[in-house]
């Protein structure tokens, strides 16, 4: 398959950038490392006539104190000692990311704004247009869920869900100026408009509280295979103790719905109370028995629920057991 | 020896490592045209009527071809000869080929392939095998059995089965599941055609079996074989998956002719899924009894397999799921019933391991089964079953070399089995399983009186020697092969010689990569063409030195004079001597057909074979009872291969049919919607990647066969044949969980668990007394019911 014609843009700053999509009649997609972007071009999934590189822009690129540049390489942010120690848990999402090769070429920025996916949306064109277009592309129902008239494609990056539970807050950078929106209320319920981005936004960097690096946080991934793919479901936690008593405990679900879904409600009243086996256990049981897959990837929807209750409970015990 | 068993590197690695090998798609030719091909968006239709009046109104179109313009059938197999370069009246199966366009760009031949407009009736498409049983009234090809789509049924019975398994101790029936699984190699197909003003058609293209293609170009063009010539590049992997002619490659043909001018068509990956030729989806439902001495007493078995579209391999399939269960166990009373079935999806076919995989894991999970009830260690079992070297099959196989019981002491003693089998924790366990497979069809598919491979030799004074063949260098190590079988006689190294397997015009037929049968019958036909040019040189050396010409030994670039060593004449005053007064030395060398074999009754000669590999492997895993999660922690691989020629390529095949089966057992599914293959990509298509690939340890069991090159047999397919039972044996010793439908993926292993069977009481012999009494013989049981 070959990509479709398109413009490509290369602006070196942010203001440029904005400049040149302002220009783009709304017909236009910004690209990170384009490991996600491009595959879906070649599949002619909502392809756009320009396309805005950010590459060469230098501040997307930086780090500064709990700021990390949306256009930071996945396997800068791995291999810098310095958010190693402070951010692990956000390094374990990192890495389990795709495969080595395709974190040298994507970012953080790309892997929080993934496309959603659906086994009815990642298809050719000619699939698509073969078994029938879906409202995500081309079409105007759901294949998946056809009485529902909200697209359910899964989110399926694996960064966010960390960033929700040590409450990171995304900078965005639009027409109308800069504002900060907290990762929690980042993300829609809705496969095709995903968030809260508007049309020329630019998600420019992530600033990560200084709260956050007195939590200990993880993340755990299902997937058939421990490389190459995305999640089919996905747990990420993050939980602050003092002396073996909560603080505060996040726990994020992943790659189930249209966002990475936080059960705060759930895990608040663990607040003041010891993180004992039972505890954990009915927690990891309260937050699966919410969660409702759909049938729209590799792994059976019951089988993902399950899952979300073992990883859960998995993780919590990791986060539990004193400091190595 | 000096070059045979020892470990060499391919001789076009570093071509292919560095970039610089030359596959189809490398070549670029002036004027060259790109093709594509418009496919079918419907699984079974009629087609009404096709405008191709747009698109070849395109500025840079060239031409475009529908089926109208060829009508002529062709197939790999004779009895079979279903396809034509594209639909003619009806499309069946998604992706089915309408037709192709020539133009001067890519995106022109995309825009014009848009450009055609087609008008379907749409018919009712049959997607299950169960439905493909039915009788109808719109079979998918004519030919079809009792006016359903069935295309072939096979019934075998030798001796008396129901009687086995009344006298029997112990009968154990089980179905099975396998998916459809596919190749996954790594280039796509390809092909160039180019016609050129002289009337001559060449055809470059990803092939494992250039001389069938040559043919099938001969009937489907009506042009002589003689003016058409077949180029195989490098081809980037294969694996059954190009071993049969394909319309792709008439279609690029039909544009040449029409063009005149070259004309390639490269697929992409989506195309590579649509294409297939995959393993066959199977259902399977075995019997098989056991005496109260722990001997097999009779097997029963029942097949149906989804062939999709085409006929393709599939009546070879349809024998080999079940012949090829005849080994390497003895078996007294067999009892088969095959029947493979169209379906509109894409063809299945060849694929390593053909026709054998998926019997062999029912089959080796049966005898797992069998060995517990009655209360024998799995390998135990298994050794006390073996067929003997040297015998014959109740359907009358003969078995030479056979290595099955040294292999099975090798990965006992290397594993540790007899300290771990029912001894380790849950979650860990470890497990047996054997193979069987052909080392080359004794019988080749056209009926021909030529051999089924030849082998040319040249020398000139260069002291350079060019081998030519059609054997096709698919990855495997052919080309390495045949240079090491002209090395040994020879007395030189591998850098003398240069393999020339590429091209019809300047190599002799051999009928190709397919039914593991290089090594055996390509390797005996070089063998014997070196030996030829070894006479010469010898009688050279003779006259050189007065010493009788019997005397001569050919090492290390010499011709010493055995009983006095130190009359040695080198191997380029040898060769000027022989060259003299007539040129270059020029020799052939043929396989032309095993010796005669097989029974007389109706399918006796399929799964015949010159000679048979056996395998022998341990799997060692650990299973997560929450999650499903299987991690293989190691194979122990014992293959026996007659003898090594090339041991690292015998490992790196046995590593790579270790990979491919593990993908099989735990990952790989081609999945459809309603027609529509759901993972038609390398991303949701799983294969095993290399993090989840264990350690593999190798034992080549050297059991020289009589009658192999240098007492070799094949190593590429056979080794597939034990990976996935022995994984579903040692999930067994894990969890207690028999899985009888691969993937066994970990939704699967879970559900199992949750159904009450399995968990940690459920495991094999941690306490025999327990499971005494729980397993009545159930008898007779008969397949089919």
């Amino acid at each position: 398959m070959i990509l479709p014609a398109f413009r490509l843009h290369r602006p070196t700053s942010i203001d440029e950038a904005l400049i040149v999509a302002a220009s783009c009649d709304n017909d236009f997609d910004y690209v990170g490392g384009g490991t996600d972007l491009l595959p879906n071009y070649k599949n002619r999934l909502n392809p756009r006539r320009n396309v805005i590189a950010l590459w060469r822009v230098p501040d997307l690129h930086a780090m500064n104190g709990g700021s990390l540049g949306a256009m930071m390489r996945l396997v800068e942010l791995e291999r810098d000692p310095d958010v190693q120690r402070r951010w692990p848990g956000l390094i374990e999402a990192v890495e389990q990311v795709a495969t080595p090769l395709v974190r040298q070429q994507a970012t953080l920025g790309g892997n929080l704004l993934v496309e959603t996916r659906c086994y009815y949306f990642n298809q050719s064109h000619d699939w698509r247009a073969s078994k029938g277009y879906c409202m995500k592309a081309d079409g105007d129902v759901c294949l998946v869920v056809p009485q529902k008239e909200v697209c359910y494609a899964v989110y399926s990056g694996d960064a966010a869900a960390v960033l929700l539970a040590l409450d990171a807050t995304f900078t965005i950078h639009g027409f109308e100026g800069e504002r900060e929106v907290r990762a929690r209320d980042f993300f829609q319920p809705d496969g095709i408009r995903r968030n809260v981005l508007r049309r020329g936004d630019i998600l420019t960097s992530v600033r990560l509280p200084p709260e956050a690096e007195s939590y200990r946080a993880g993340y755990l991934k299902l997937r058939l295979r421990d490389s190459y793919d995305f999640p089919d479901a996905g747990v990420a936690a993050a939980v602050k103790l003092d002396g073996g008593i909560v603080e505060d405990l996040q726990v994020v679900v992943n790659a189930v719905s249209m966002t990475p879904l936080i059960y705060s409600d759930i895990t608040g009243p663990a607040r003041g109370e010891r993180l004992t086996p039972a505890l954990i256990q009915d927690l990891a049981a309260a937050i699966a028995a919410r969660i409702q897959p759909v049938r729209n990837v590799m792994f059976p929807p019951q089988y993902r629920k399950r899952m979300v209750g073992v990883l859960a409970r998995r993780l919590l015990t990791r986060l539990t057991l004193p400091a190595r | 020896m000096s070059v045979v068993g020892k470990p060499a590197p391919l001789v076009d690695a570093r071509a292919k490592v560095t970039g610089s090998g030359v596959y189809t798609d490398d070549i670029k030719l002036p004027g060259m045209l790109v093709g594509k091909i418009l496919r079918s968006p419907l699984p079974h239709a009629r087609i009404l009527s096709i405008d191709t009046s747009r698109a070849e109104a395109l500025p840079g179109v060239r031409a475009v071809v529908t089926g109208r313009e060829s009508t002529v059938r062709f197939g790999v197999l004779p009895v079979s000869r279903d396809e034509t370069a594209m639909a003619v009246e009806r499309v069946i199966y998604i992706g089915d080929c309408v037709a192709g366009v020539a133009a001067d760009e890519e995106e022109i031949a995309l825009e014009a392939v848009r450009l055609i407009d087609v008008r379907y009736e749409p018919l009712k498409p049959i997607l299950t095998i169960d439905d493909a049983l039915e009788k109808t009234s719109t079979p998918i090809h004519d030919k079809t059995l009792d006016g359903t789509n069935i295309q072939k049924a096979v019934d075998q019975n030798f001796g008396d089965v129901d009687a086995a398994f009344a006298s029997s101790a112990f009968v154990e029936k089980h179905e099975f599941r396998f998916a459809a699984v596919t190749h996954a190699f790594t280039e796509p197909h390809c092909v160039i055609a180019h016609h050129d003003h002289d009337g001559r058609l060449t055809v470059w293209s990803a092939t494992q079996v250039p001389h069938y293609l040559h043919r099938a170009l001969s009937e489907v063009l009506s042009m002589p074989m003689h003016r058409i010539r077949v180029i195989r590049p490098m081809v980037g992997g294969a694996f059954g998956g190009k071993s049969d002619p394909f319309p792709h490659e008439m279609i690029a043909a039909l544009l040449s002719i029409r063009t005149k001018r070259p004309v390639k068509i490269l697929f992409d990956r989506e195309e590579v899924f649509i294409t297939n030729h995959g393993r066959h989806p199977t259902r399977t439902l075995m019997a098989m009894g056991v005496s109260r001495e722990g001997l097999i007493t009779g097997l029963d078995l029942k097949s149906l397999i989804d062939g999709g579209a085409w006929g393709s391999f599939g009546v070879v399939t349809t024998y080999y799921n079940g012949v090829l269960c005849m080994g390497p166990y003895r078996v007294d009373n067999f009892r088969y019933s095959g029947r493979r079935v169209y379906t509109n999806k894409p063809p299945s076919g060849a694929m390593r391991g053909h026709g054998a995989v998926n019997s062999r894991f029912a089959m080796e999970v049966l005898v797992d089964i069998l060995a517990e009830d009655a209360g024998i260690d799995p390998i135990d079992f298994r050794l006390r079953n073996l067929l003997p070297p040297m015998t014959k099959t109740i359907n009358e196989f003969r078995i030479t070399s056979n290595g099955t019981r040294e292999g099975l002491e090798a990965v006992r003693g290397a594993s540790g089995w007899n300290d771990l089998h029912g001894k380790l924790p849950y979650g860990e366990g470890i497990g047996v399983a054997c193979g069987f497979y052909i080392s080359g069809s004794a019988l080749p598919i056209h009926w021909t009186k030529t051999p089924q491979s030849t082998v040319h030799i040249k020398i000139d004074s260069d002291g350079g020697i060019t081998v030519h063949s059609l054997a096709a260098e698919i990855g495997q190590g052919s080309d390495t092969m045949l240079a090491q079988c002209v090395a040994e006689p020879l007395g030189v190294g591998l850098d003398r010689i240069r393999v020339f397997s590429s091209d019809s015009d300047t190599a002799p037929i051999d009928l190709g990569s397919y039914s593991s049968r290089v090594t055996f019958m390509a390797g005996n036909a070089a063998l014997r063409a070196a030996e030829e040019i070894r006479k010469e040189l010898v009688a050279a050396a003779s006259v050189l030195t007065g010493q009788p010409a019997a005397g001569f030994v050919l090492l290390d670039e010499k011709l010493v004079y055995a009983p006095s060593p130190d009359i040695t004449v080198s191997f380029m005053d040898a060769l000027q001597e022989a060259i003299k007064d007539k040129g270059a030395l020029v020799a052939r060398g043929c396989y032309a057909a095993a010796p005669p074999m097989g029974g007389k009754f109706k399918g006796a000669a399929a799964g015949l074979s010159p000679s048979y590999t056996f395998q022998a492997y341990v799997a060692r895993v650990g299973v997560d009872p929450e999650t499903g999660f299987v991690t293989v922690r190691k194979m122990w691989a014992a293959h026996d291969c007659g003898r090594a020629l090339n041991p690292l390529a015998v490992v790196g095949q046995i590593q790579g049919c270790v990979h491919m089966g593990l993908g099989q057992a735990l990952t790989e599914d081609f999945r459809y919607n309603r027609g529509n293959i759901l993972d038609a990509n390398l991303l949701d298509y799983r294969t095993l990647t290399p993090r989840q690939m264990p350690p593999v340890e190798v034992f080549m069991i050297e059991t020289n066969d009589p009658e192999g090159p240098f007492g070799a047999k094949e190593a590429g397919e056979g080794p597939i044949l034990p990976v996935a039972p022995a994984v579903a044996n040692a999930i067994y010793d894990a969890v207690g969980v028999r899985l009888k439908e691969l993937p066994m993926t970990p939704d699967r292993i879970l559900t199992a668990l949750q159904d009450g069977r399995g968990g940690p009481g459920a495991r094999p012999s941690r306490e025999s007394s327990r499971r005494e009494g729980k397993r009545a013989p159930r008898r007779p049981a008969t397949v089919g019911s």
